[in-house]
């Protein structure tokens, strides 16, 4: 290998810019050997097949996904994270295919849970959504770069979104499992403590819960409970896989009350509903109920029904993450239209 | 010279649209709607203008159960052995 030439690194990144093959940001050359050494580190064969990438079914091979984890700035460790991230949002259940063509903004977020999260420095405490963790910021980057480079969501092209939002960058979390309760997101979904597993969400931009004067699920769940009802928007009903974190601070103050998941999920969903009358398009907005909906009933107008803002309790996913000050939370909405987007997890092998 | 791999899957097949007809006339024309709010206001409106300005043999509404997904399989392929023409609507 030739010793480092500045010079030629500067094209290189200029060359893979004009290519159309970034994020907009420089990347790192993908040279052979920087790429091998990644292979090698996962000890998976280079012409493996782990997925093919919607909506171009590009042929997402452990050697494909290493160029894009070097291009993105990956430790050669961290690729069976993007493996295991690029195996689960190709699976059929994420539907890869509309996150990627929407004209909404969601962006595949990576929630690491396990083992590794200590042994590759993934964040999951202060700042947790923010930048200065290598492994979270690349993780999160590689995904981005496979999704355009293998699967052609190019922006503006195939890629539609008419916002998009930073996600779209980098989104990687892990969740601080040492400062919950409660059981982790995964366990709850059947995998084993000692096990790492990544867990994909088609995932809007996070929206800050501000609730500092809360010391009580009381106090707390209400406010939580009003800032998701404005998913989407404030008449959107029948929503599906959305995630709350929980900053360590309000995890404690649910857990110190006795109360568990389930019984968060359970109090929001039934918080969450409203009679068909106050959800008809046209009065105080023009976002409502759709048509097909509306046609079930004789008089809308007077129809006192109950309609959920989540399908069920179970489509509130819960995590804790964050710093162990401040209480403050965040809803990450999911894309979730009927037959959209789901929580899909892997295993992380090593 | 230093060689950089190739990010994307060189190797994939480009996919062909199909040819344009010259004539819509004597066609079966397939009306796409893909399940958006007013898809079906707009494919309509189209398929007004379509009789109007052309003779196709037939017109044919079909629909995808959601617009955040692919058509099925199943769909596509009716479509594909039915259809000289395709028009898919989107609507919002």
């Amino acid at each position: 290998m030739s010793p480092a030439d500045p010079e030629l690194d500067a094209d290189a990144i200029e060359s893979l810019f004009n290519r159309g093959v970034t994020d907009g940001l420089p990347v790192v050359p993908p040279t052979r050997p920087l790429v091998e050494r990644a292979i090698a580190a996962s000890g998976r064969d280079a012409g493996e097949l782990i997925a093919l990438v919607p909506p171009n079914y590009g042929r997402a091979t452990v050697e494909k996904i290493a160029v894009n984890a070097v291009m993105a700035g990956c430790r050669p460790e961290y690729l069976p994270v993007v493996l295991a991230a690029v195996e689960a949002m190709c699976d059929e259940a994420f539907d890869l295919h509309g996150v990627s063509a929407t004209t909404n903004a969601p962006a595949p977020l990576v929630i690491v849970n396990g083992p590794i999260r200590a042994e590759l420095e993934i964040n999951s405490g202060a700042g947790v959504f923010g930048p200065g963790w290598r492994a979270n910021a690349t993780i999160g980057r590689a995904v981005r770069l496979v999704c355009v480079n293998l699967g052609g969501a190019r922006p503006g092209d195939v890629s539609m979104s008419t916002l998009a939002h930073p996600g779209r960058y980098a989104y990687c979390i892990g969740e601080h499992e040492e400062a919950s309760p409660w059981e982790s997101l995964a366990v709850e979904h059947g995998f084993g403590p000692e096990q790492s597993t990544v867990a994909l969400l088609a995932a809007d931009a996070p929206l800050g819960v501000y609730a500092q004067r809360s010391r009580t699920p009381e106090d707390l769940m209400p406010t939580l409970a009003a800032s998701m009802a404005v998913i989407s928007h404030h008449r959107m009903t029948h929503w599906g896989d959305t995630l709350l974190v929980l900053s360590p601070e309000h995890a404690k103050i649910l857990g110190d009350a006795g109360w568990k998941k389930g019984d968060v999920r359970r109090w929001l969903h039934e918080r969450l509903q409203w009679p068909v009358r106050e959800l008809l398009p046209g009065r105080d907005g023009g976002e409502g109920l759709p048509e097909h909906v509306l046609a079930k009933y004789r008089d809308p107008g007077r129809e006192t029904t109950l309609i959920p803002k989540f399908r069920s309790p179970e489509h509130i996913k819960v995590v804790v993450a964050g710093g162990t000050a401040g209480r403050f939370s965040a809803i990450v909405p999911g894309w979730t239209f009927s037959k959209g987007s789901n929580l899909v997890f892997r295993r992380i092998h090593r | 010279m230093t060689e950089y791999l190739d990010p994307t899957d060189s190797v994939a097949v480009p996919r062909k649209t199909a040819s344009r007809p010259m004539s819509l006339d004597g066609k079966v024309i397939t009306l796409l709607d893909i399940s958006k709010a007013q898809g079906n206001h707009l494919l309509d409106r189209l398929e007004e203008l379509l009789r109007e300005r052309a003779t196709p043999k037939a017109i044919i509404r079909k629909k995808k159960p959601t617009f955040a997904r692919p058509a099925p399989d199943a769909l596509r392929k009716e479509i594909v052995g039915a259809t000289d023409v395709l028009v898919e609507g989107l609507a919002d």
